[in-house]
């Protein structure tokens, strides 16, 4: 996405060479130990980052993932006596594999219990490490670890510590930055603020946790693992909660999901304990209170800070392209729906064809969104069956749907606020077509502003522009003209006649009559459920069920 | 095997039913604010540690210490849940649960060290509830009193209406005239009043300990698990059988056994039962 070093991040590197030459100049023994201790925390904390800053998961076992690395590395030289070097490698391939497993279970969970499962795990490793006997060395650990070496050097103290340590930072900020950058940024925004939206937009959030749980993963198995080297000595203490406590308050006072934050907040915070050794405990007490101080006070943490100093450059407005939409269509039978014993929607049969506009009505509660709910699959159904094209979509997760052609708009739709509106059009498509998509809605001249900036109507613009832009065969629009203006509204009314000439089936719950039945091709009426009336917009006016269902109501809209 | 189980009966129920305080007031505060309270262990253990505090400037040869410092650990306790609410709910009241997850987090570790620092890290022991009565049942009196004045609270007042209303839908219950933020420091007072009973009630049998806070915390939040979220009665329920399964195993095998056996449990109750042990399918709380 961006070419150039953004302004925070040229801040961040002057500083860091700032503090390498003041190191260079001053440094003694001690001081680089802390330097290389530091690196190790910003490496780990980086790749916590990926998990609860851009996934937004609270995944406690980042510290025993921390000491797996430690001990495996220990295991692997002490016992199988191999070189140090591929203790490390053994060291973030475990790790990268334990995360990797964890992935699947962790995501199904409900996110109150992520907490709780991980924290779970990271006390079995402590306990398995703490009685493993002899493998482990029990609660004494393991000794006389040999140290790394690299070219004749061997890396025990000093300056070739710290840069090793510090060369793990730099391969960690580089991971995440590949695994993060571009529009992976939106995709995970989305995710976790709104993982429904994501779902509808064919974003696959399991194939994002395949591939950033197990880089967490690794990135702590490699910080754990450089640090029995320095030491020479693992022991379960690298595995107690401490580690995981550091951590979380590097990852929250450096900006959440922040990896150059993540680094500056371990400069910050890792050296605390051994400036103020002798307060012993009242240290850890600061701690808190610092952590709680930024959780109130300073939402965004030192990267949030250092961004409204020196603000990112703005994406420059990318080259159109063309959207192109499939023309298949979309062949509803006899879905139905009952919660508990309530029947919501009784054997719904639709036949969405390209190039066409289809308006679902109904009194409230009459099953409309239960309609739009099941086609798009957010509710399993407990009948009827879904294809588009010749491809059967019944019983497919929503967002296998979505990749299979089928886009929706949301009538309460949620944008993550940290995200441009480019950006955030472009969630499910590449900026190239979100542009396409601006320029179709007439959002193109507001494309670098926050997404929150936006008025109510530009918004629900906003959402339709999101859905199109992934170039769906088939689009389902949730009462897209509440709350626009008049203008907007006849806006609205052009787009969806571009999108209908484009060949694209679409599908619209929508209370505004007026509005519906001047668009509309075909329309049905559900009434309790029930599909009371369906054909063209006059037959449906005339239908006597549908004016007994909405008796002195059309005349109220 | 079997006359051991029967010999470790008093003391495995009278563990059981200060789990089952500590898990209580862990799951009031989970329907108050829908967030997991971190730093409930340290309640606990600032309870024992108030415990020990008073005890100490009583006179020697009281009939009954525990009971009488009881009071004073209500009260105490009460307050430390409401500075607990003040400091790590109030200001994060609009945030999404993972902030408040985080602050209790910063709060308990305020809480630990500022009593490992003022007092000292290593365990003490409480005062004896009645030192000439058995232990694990005068234990399994007082947690049964509390247990069962907060089943009456909770159903028969209005406070436990309003408490009820709060947390099935906080917007509902401000519409109809509810005091919401009231009810949710109520949550956090009783929540910590029932922490603190149960460190006092710990503090004889297990000794204080400022880290044990956070083994705590993990047994209520375990307690939460096996009865199913926000469900008050199945967390009670959970921590008791918590203890059993503890004890049982602890005496068969061992205590690191028992410990990593609970865990291996939770990870099964996750992926085969996540809405608990007693729950229904359907009838889950968000």
């Amino acid at each position: 996405m961006t070419k150039h070093l953004q302004p925070a991040s040229v801040a961040y590197i002057l500083g860091l060479l700032c503090a390498a030459g003041g190191m260079l100049v001053f440094g003694d023994g001690y001081a680089w130990r802390i330097a290389a201790l530091v690196g190790l925390y910003a490496a780990a904390s980086i790749g916590f980052q990926l998990i609860f800053g851009r996934l937004g998961l609270l995944m406690l076992a980042q510290g025993a993932l921390f000491g797996l690395g430690a001990y495996a590395t220990a295991m692997i030289t002490a016992h199988l006596g191999l070189d140090p070097w591929f203790g490390v490698a053994g060291a973030i391939g475990l790790g990268a594999m334990v995360a990797l497993a964890i992935a699947g279970p962790v995501a199904r969970l409900e996110s109150h219990y992520v907490a709780l499962a991980t924290l779970a795990l990271a006390q079995l490793v402590l306990l398995t490490a703490t009685h493993g006997g002899e493998w482990t060395g029990g609660s004494n650990g393991l000794y006389g670890i040999p140290p790394l070496s690299f070219a004749g050097i061997v890396i025990v103290e000093g300056p070739a510590l710290a840069l090793v340590s510090w060369c793990g930072v730099l391969l960690s900020l580089v991971v995440a930055a590949a695994v993060t950058g571009g529009s992976a940024r939106a995709r995970h925004a989305t995710i976790r603020e709104a993982p429904l939206v994501a779902a509808a937009l064919g974003i696959d959030a399991a194939r994002a946790r395949l591939i950033l749980f197990p880089v967490a993963g690794a990135l702590a198995a490699l910080a754990g693992a450089l640090q029995a080297h320095g030491l020479g000595v693992v022991s379960p203490a690298v595995l107690r909660f401490d580690v995981m406590i550091t951590v979380l308050a590097i990852a929250v006072i450096g900006g959440r999901g922040s990896p150059w934050g993540a680094v500056a907040a371990a400069c910050l915070l890792v050296p605390l304990p051994e400036v103020f050794r002798e307060l012993e405990s009242y240290y850890l007490v600061a701690y808190g209170a610092v952590l709680l101080g930024v959780m109130v006070a300073l939402p965004g943490g030192v990267d949030g800070l250092i961004r409204r100093a020196l603000p990112d450059r703005t994406d420059t407005l990318p080259p159109v392209q063309p959207l192109r939409f499939g023309t298949e269509t979309l062949l509803a039978e006899h879905l139905g729906k009952s919660f508990g014993g309530n029947r919501a929607l009784a054997d719904l049969s639709l036949c969405l064809e390209p190039g066409s506009i289809t308006g679902l009505i109904g009194p409230n509660g009459s099953g409309k969104t239960t309609a739009l709910n099941l086609i798009s699959g957010i509710v399993g159904a407990d009948t009827g069956h879904l294809r588009i094209g010749d491809r059967d979509l019944s019983g497919l997760l929503p967002v296998r749907r979505a990749q299979a052609g089928l886009a929706r708009g949301f009538q309460h739709s949620v944008f993550p606020s940290e995200l441009t509106v480019l950006q955030a059009v472009s969630a499910g498509a590449t900026l190239g077509q979100g542009r396409a998509a601006l320029d179709l809605v007439g959002l193109t001249a507001r494309h670098d502003v926050p997404v929150g900036s936006l008025g109510a109507g530009e918004t629900r613009l906003l959402d339709l522009a999101r859905a199109v832009a992934t170039q769906p065969s088939v689009l389902l629009l949730d009462e897209p003209a509440a709350g626009l203006t008049a203008s907007e509204r006849a806006r609205l009314s052009g787009v969806l006649e571009t999108l209908r000439r484009a060949g694209l089936a679409i599908l619209i719950v929508e209370h505004r009559m007026d509005f519906l039945m001047a668009i509309s091709d075909r329309v049905v009426c559900l009434v309790a459920g029930e599909t009371a009336a369906s054909g063209t917009p006059d037959q449906v006016r005339a239908d006597p069920r549908v004016r007994a269902a909405y008796l002195g109501r059309e005349a109220a809209t | 095997m079997i006359e051991t189980a029967l010999h470790l009966l008093p003391s495995t129920l009278a563990l059981g039913a200060s789990y089952a305080l500590v898990a209580l007031g862990f799951v009031l505060v989970i329907n108050a604010v829908g967030a997991v309270n971190f730093a409930h262990g340290e309640l606990v253990m600032l309870g024992g540690v108030i415990a020990v505090g008073i005890a100490s400037v009583l006179p020697d040869g009281l009939a009954a210490p525990g009971l009488i410092v009881l009071p004073g650990v209500l009260l105490a306790s009460a307050a430390a849940g409401l500075g607990l609410a003040a400091l790590a709910y109030l200001p994060l009241r609009r945030a999404p649960p993972v902030n408040i997850f985080i602050s209790t987090i910063a709060v308990g570790l305020i809480i630990q060290h500022g009593v490992t620092a003022g007092v000292g890290p290593e365990p003490r022991l409480g005062p004896p509830l009645a030192p000439g009565l058995d232990q694990s049942t005068m234990v399994i009196m007082v947690a049964g009193v509390a247990i069962a004045a907060v089943h009456l609270l909770l159903s028969r007042s209005q406070f436990g209406r309003m408490l009820r209303a709060a947390a099935q839908d906080p917007d509902m219950a401000r519409a109809i005239g509810v005091p919401v933020g009231l009810t949710i420091a109520a949550s956090f007072a009783l929540a910590g009043a029932l922490a603190g009973t149960a460190g006092l009630l710990l503090s004889n049998q297990y000794f204080v300990t400022p880290s044990d806070g956070a083994n705590l915390m993990l047994k209520a939040y375990i307690a939460v698990v096996i009865g199913g979220w926000g469900r008050i009665w199945g967390a009670a329920a959970g921590a008791v059988l918590i203890a059993v399964f503890e004890t049982l195993i602890a005496v068969w095998l061992s205590y690191a056994v028992a410990e990593a056996a609970l865990y291996l449990a939770v990870f099964a109750i996750l992926a085969f039962r996540p809405q608990g042990l007693f729950g229904d399918t359907e009838g889950r709380r968000a």
